[in-house]
C-alpha cells in the first residue's frame, strides 16, 4: 500500500488540454474521490496514475517514489474498469487468478487468495461461472475481486458503478465502503456523482475543464465551497449576488436586493466593495423569521414529498429554492409572502466571477431534475 | 509498444514495397524504356499490331459482358433473398456460394463434355427437338463457353456485395418513400437502387478484374485470343521480347481507366444514413405460388452454377461417355489413378506446402497490420490500409509477371526455385482478406479488456497474446481457412510461376493434365474433384466460424 502524490501534472491531446497543473496527495489507506462532470480530466488522471499515458508535465509518486516512465505493468496497481473489462473467454476464477499468474504466485497459494478474494466480494459461489452468466453487479464484483487479490499498492476505481442500477448502485457503495474498511488499501475512486462522492469519500477533489477547484473532506467542500462551480456541481445552491460592505475574519455582510446578508467567507481575496455571491444551500433557507438574514419573499409553489416539502420563492427579482423537513399539517402558503431567514453561520460568500466553468454536461445522477436540465 | 509498431509497420511496409509496389514498377519501366530511353514504342505496338489489339478488344469485351450477365443474375438474387422468407432458404441461400469452391478452369474440363459439338447440352435440345443442328461451343462460340463458365463461378461474389449491399440499406428509407406513395419498380429505381450503388459497384469491380484478367478458363477452352493468355505466352520470352511489359502495363492502366469511368457513372457516393430506426418486418414471409416461383428460381440458378462441379465429377467418374447425355458407364478409377499418378502426388504435396507457409505468412501480417490499424493513430495509417487493400484490385496474372520480370537472375529467379515467389504472391494476393478478417475481431475487442491484463502485470505483447488474440481466434482461423484454401486454388500465379514441374502446385498439376491426350482430363478432373471436396470443406468451416460475417470478406 502506498500514498499517491501528484504534482503540477499535466496533459494535452493536441492543443486541447485534458489534465492542467493538477496536484493533490493521496494518503496511505485512504479512499480518495475525483469528482466532476464528464471531460472534466478525471478518468485521464486515474489512467496517467495506472501508466497507461504519459504526462506531458509534472511527477507522480507512489511513497515518494517517481512513477513516470515506469510501464503500466510494471506499477502493481489494480484498476477497476468502467465496462469491468472482463475477459469473455475465461471464467471467473481464471480471471481473478491472472494478476496471480503474472506474479507467478504457485498454484496451491494462487487458489487460497482468489477463494478468498472472490469470499470478500461474495462471488465465491460462482467461481466457474462466464462472465456473460453474471448479472452487471456480479461482474462489478468480480472486477474488484480481480483488481484486489493481486494486492495492489493501489486500487484504481474508475465510474465504476455508473452501468448499474439505481439500487445496485447503493449496495455496491456499501459494498466498496466495506471492503475498503476491510482491508485498508488505498483507493482512488473517480465518479460523477456526487452522492456517491459525498457518501464513501474520506477526501475528494472537484474536478472541472482539467483543473482541481477544491480539496477537502465531504463537509467541508459541501459546506464551504470555494466557488461557484464547486457549490452547483456539489449540490442545489442559491445565489444571492451582491456587492461586500464589510468583512471581519470569518464573516462577511453583503448588500443584496433581499437586503444586507451576513455569511461565512468563503474564498480568500474578498475585499470590500468587490463583487460577490452569497451562497444558501436550500435546506438551510427557513421559512419563518429568525436572528438575522430574515427577508420577505412570495411563495410561487411547493411540491410537498412526505419526509421534505420543496418550495420555488421568489425576492427581489430573484428565483430560489428552499426544502423544509418534516413539514407540518398547515398547507404551504402559496401565492403569499412569507417571511423567510438562514443563519450565517450556514451560507458563504463566494466570488461573483470566477471558476465558474459551466460544465458541459453531467451533472449526474441523483441531482433534482430541474438541476439537471438548467445543467445541460 | 509504441516502438514495435513502428518497427511492425515498417517492416511490413517494406515487405509490400518490395513484393508488391516494385514489380509493379519495374513492369512500367520495363514497358516504357527502351534501351535506356523513355519511349512509347510498345504503346503503339499495342494499338497497331492486329492481333494484340484483337487479343485487348476481346477480353474487355469478355470482361463486360461477364460483368453485365453477373449483375443482372445476381441481382435478383440478392433482392429475393434479402427480402423474402421462403422454404428452404438457408440450404438454398448456402448453396448459391457452391460455385466459389472451385476455380473455373477445372469447371471447364467438364464443361467440355457438356458443350462439345455431341456433348450433353446439344444431345440434350436435339433429343428436344429445340434445335436441328449441333452449334459447335468450344468452337466458333467459345467465346460464349468462357463467358458461361465465368458467370456460373463469379456470380456469388456479386451476389455477397449486393445483399450486403441490400442489407445496409435502412428500410425506413423505402417506408418513408412508400408513406410518399412511391411503390413497386419506382420505388426500387429511385430509392433502393441509388442507395446500394456502393455494392453494385464493388462487386462489378472485382468481377470486372478478375474476368478481364482471367487465364485458366481461356487456356482450358482454347480461347486464347485474349489479353491474359498472351501475357502467359510472352512470360516464356521475356529476355529477348518486352511486349509483355506493355501488355501489362496496359492491362493495370485499362483496368485503372474502366474502374475510374465506372466510378464516375455510377457516381460511387456512399450514402451514410443520418440515423438507423428500428427495423419493422424486414423479411416478408411468402407462400403459394409466389414462395413457388422464388425456389424454382433460386433452384436453377442454384442447378445451372453447379453444372460445371457435376461435369466435373461426372468427367471424373466415367468410364465410357461418347455421344450420350450421361456417361454410359462409371468407375471409380480415375480417383485411384489420381492419387497414384506421380504429378499429382507432388503437386497435392507443393500445394499444401505453399498454402501452408502463405497462410502462415499472411496470418502474421495480417494480424499485426489489423492491430496496429484498429489500436493506434498513426502517421501512414491510411497509406498502409490501401497498400494492404490494393491486391485485391491487382490481377494474379500482373503480378505473377512482374515477379517473373523483376527477379529474374536473383536469387528469387522462378526458373531455379519458385517456392519462395509462389509463397509470397499467394500470401499478398489474399492479405486483403485476411486483414478484413483480424480487422474485424479486433474492432469488436474492447480496449480495456487489453488495458486490464497490462494492469495485472502483462507486458503489452503478451497482454495482445493472451487476451485479444484468443478473443479474435475465431476471425483469425476462418481468415487463415479462406487464405490457405484460395492458395491452394490459384490460378495464374500457379501457371506462370510454376516453370519446372517438380514444382507444380495443384492446379498447375490440373492445367498440365488436361494437355496429356488418353486420361488426362480424367485424372485432371479427379484431382479437381478432390480439391473442390477440400475447398468445401474449408469454407464450411469458415462459415460456421465466422457466421453471417463470410459475406463481409468479399466485399470491397
Amino acid at each position: 500500500m502506498v500514498s499517491v502524490s501528484l504534482r503540477g501534472v499535466t496533459k494535452r491531446y493536441g492543443e486541447t488540454v485534458a489534465v492542467e497543473n493538477v496536484s493533490f496527495e493521496v494518503s496511505k489507506g485512504e479512499l480518495f474521490f475525483l469528482l466532476g462532470p464528464s471531460g472534466c480530466g478525471k478518468t485521464t488522471i486515474l489512467r496517467l496514475i495506472a501508466g497507461f499515458m504519459q504526462p506531458d508535465e509534472g511527477a507522480i509518486h507512489f511513497d515518494g517514489r517517481p512513477i513516470v516512465g515506469v510501464p503500466p505493468h510494471r506499477r502493481n496497481t489494480g484498476m477497476v474498469f468502467q465496462s469491468y473489462a472482463l475477459w469473455p473467454h475465461m471464467n471467473v476464477a481464471e480471471n481473478v487468478a491472472y494478476g496471480l499468474r503474472e506474479r507467478h504466485i504457485e498454484r496451491h497459494q494462487r487458489e487460497q487468495r482468489v477463494e478468498a478474494a472472490l469470499r470478500t466480494v461474495h462471488m465465491a459461489q460462482y467461481r466457474d461461472r462466464m462472465p456473460n452468466q453474471l448479472s452487471g453487479g456480479q461482474q462489478q464484483r468480480v472486477a474488484l475481486a480481480r483488481a484486489l487479490v493481486i494486492e495492489p499498492d493501489v486500487v484504481l476505481l474508475d465510474e465504476p458503478l455508473s452501468n448499474l442500477d439505481a439500487r445496485l448502485r447503493l449496495e455496491m457503495r456499501r459494498e466498496i465502503h466495506r471492503i475498503h474498511a476491510e482491508t485498508g488499501i488505498t483507493m482512488l475512486y473517480v465518479t460523477h456523482d456526487q452522492k456517491e462522492a459525498l457518501s464513501m469519500a474520506q477526501r475528494l477533489a472537484v474536478m472541472s475543464m482539467g483543473r482541481v477547484e477544491q480539496v477537502g473532506d465531504p463537509r467541508s467542500v459541501y459546506r464551504r465551497p470555494v466557488n461557484r462551480f464547486v457549490a452547483e456541481f456539489i449540490g442545489e445552491a442559491n445565489m444571492i449576488a451582491g456587492a461586500l460592505l464589510s468583512s471581519s475574519d470569518k464573516f462577511g455582510t453583503v448588500r443584496t436586493p433581499l437586503g444586507d446578508l451576513r455569511a461565512t467567507l468563503g474564498a480568500d481575496g474578498l475585499h470590500s466593495g468587490t463583487q460577490a455571491v452569497c451562497m444558501v444551500r436550500p435546506e438551510c433557507l427557513r421559512l419563518g423569521g429568525g436572528r438575522e438574514n430574515v427577508f420577505r419573499a412570495r411563495v410561487e409553489s411547493s411540491i410537498y414529498l412526505g419526509e421534505v416539502e420543496q418550495f420555488v420563492l421568489s425576492a427581489g427579482g430573484i428565483e430560489l429554492r428552499a426544502i423544509q423537513s418534516n413539514p407540518g399539517f398547515e398547507p404551504a402558503p402559496v401565492g403569499r409572502e412569507a417571511q423567510v431567514h438562514f443563519d450565517g453561520e450556514d451560507a458563504v460568500l463566494l466570488p461573483a466571477e470566477g471558476a465558474v466553468h459551466a460544465p458541459a454536461e453531467g451533472r449526474g445522477a441523483g441531482l433534482p431534475p430541474e438541476a439537471q436540465g438548467a445543467a445541460k | 509498444m509504441k516502438r514495435t509498431a513502428v518497427i511492425l509497420v515498417a517492416a511490413t511496409g517494406a515487405f509490400l514495397l518490395a513484393f508488391l509496389i516494385y514489380p509493379m514498377l519495374y513492369s512500367c519501366r520495363g514497358a516504357f524504356v527502351v534501351n535506356g530511353h523513355f519511349s512509347l514504342a510498345f504503346f503503339q505496338y499495342l494499338y497497331t499490331d492486329k492481333l494484340t489489339r484483337e487479343c485487348i478488344v476481346n477480353s474487355l469485351v469478355l470482361g463486360c459482358v461477364v460483368t453485365i450477365i453477373t449483375a443482372a443474375l445476381a441481382l435478383p438474387l440478392a433482392l429475393v433473398v434479402a427480402r423474402y422468407s421462403f422454404p428452404a432458404k438457408t440450404l438454398l441461400t448456402g448453396l448459391l456460394l457452391v460455385p466459389m469452391v472451385m476455380p473455373p478452369f477445372v469447371g471447364a474440363i467438364g464443361m467440355r463434355h457438356i458443350l462439345a459439338r455431341f456433348g450433353s447440352l446439344n444431345l440434350l435440345f436435339m433429343d428436344a427437338g429445340l434445335m436441328h443442328s449441333p452449334v459447335d461451343w468450344l468452337g466458333g462460340a467459345r467465346f460464349w463457353g468462357v463467358v458461361i463458365i465465368e458467370v456460373l463461378h463469379l456470380y456469388p461474389i456479386m451476389y455477397l456485395n449486393f445483399a450486403a449491399a441490400l442489407a445496409n440499406v435502412d428500410p425506413s428509407l423505402e417506408e418513408a418513400a412508400v408513406n410518399m406513395g412511391s411503390s413497386g419498380f419506382r420505388l426500387f429505381r429511385k430509392i433502393t437502387l441509388p442507395l446500394m450503388m456502393p455494392g453494385l459497384f464493388a462487386g462489378s469491380v472485382i468481377v470486372f478484374i478478375w474476368a478481364f484478367t482471367d487465364l485458366g478458363t481461356p487456356l482450358v477452352f482454347g480461347y486464347r485470343r485474349v489479353v491474359a493468355v498472351r501475357i502467359f505466352d510472352q512470360v516464356t520470352e521475356l529476355q529477348n521480347n518486352p511486349q509483355g511489359y506493355a501488355l501489362v502495363v496496359g492491362v493495370v492502366a485499362l483496368t485503372a481507366l474502366i474502374y475510374l469511368a465506372a466510378k464516375r457513372l455510377f457516381g460511387l457516393r456512399a450514402y451514410g444514413s443520418l440515423s438507423r430506426g428500428p427495423v419493422y418486418g424486414g423479411e416478408k414471409r411468402v407462400r403459394g405460388l409466389w414462395a413457388g416461383l422464388i425456389v424454382a428460381f433460386v433452384l436453377a440458378v442454384v442447378a445451372t452454377a453447379c453444372l460445371p462441379h457435376i461435369a466435373v465429377i461426372l468427367t471424373a467418374l466415367q468410364k465410357d461417355w461418347f455421344m450420350s447425355v450421361l456417361p454410359s458407364a462409371y468407375t471409380f478409377g480415375h480417383f485411384q489413378d489420381a492419387l497414384g499418378h506421380p504429378l499429382t502426388l507432388s503437386s497435392i504435396r507443393n500445394s499444401i506446402g505453399y498454402s501452408a507457409l502463405s497462410t502462415v505468412l499472411d496470418g502474421v501480417i495480417g494480424i499485426l497490420v489489423a492491430y496496429v490499424l484498429v489500436r493506434y493513430a498513426f502517421w501512414g495509417a491510411d497509406l498502409l490500409d490501401a497498400m494492404v487493400m490494393l491486391p485485391i484490385a491487382i490481377p494474379g496474372l500482373v503480378l505473377a509477371f512482374g515477379y517473373v520480370a523483376t527477379f529474374s537472375g536473383t536469387v528469387l529467379d522462378p526458373r531455379e526455385n519458385p517456392v519462395p515467389l509462389l509463397v509470397i504472391a499467394y500470401a499478398l494476393r489474399r492479405l486483403p482478406y485476411m486483414v478484413r478478417a483480424a480487422y474485424a475481431g479486433f474492432q469488436q475487442v474492447n480496449v480495456q479488456l487489453e488495458e486490464a491484463a497490462i494492469n495485472l502485470g502483462s507486458p503489452p505483447l503478451r497482454a495482445m497474446r493472451r487476451v485479444t488474440v484468443p478473443l479474435v481466434s475465431a476471425n483469425l482461423i476462418a481468415g487463415g481457412i479462406l487464405v490457405f484454401s484460395f492458395a491452394m486454388l490459384e490460378v495464374s500465379d500457379s501457371l506462370i510461376l510454376a516453370m519446372k514441374e517438380r514444382f507444380y502446385p495443384i492446379t498447375k498439376g490440373i492445367y498440365v493434365l488436361i494437355q496429356r491426350i488418353e486420361d488426362g482430363p480424367y485424372i485432371a478432373s479427379a484431382l479437381g474433384v478432390w480439391a473442390m471436396v477440400f475447398l468445401a470443406l474449408s469454407l464450411v468451416a469458415a462459415g460456421a466460424l465466422l457466421g453471417r460475417r463470410l459475406g463481409q470478406l468479399f466485399r470491397v
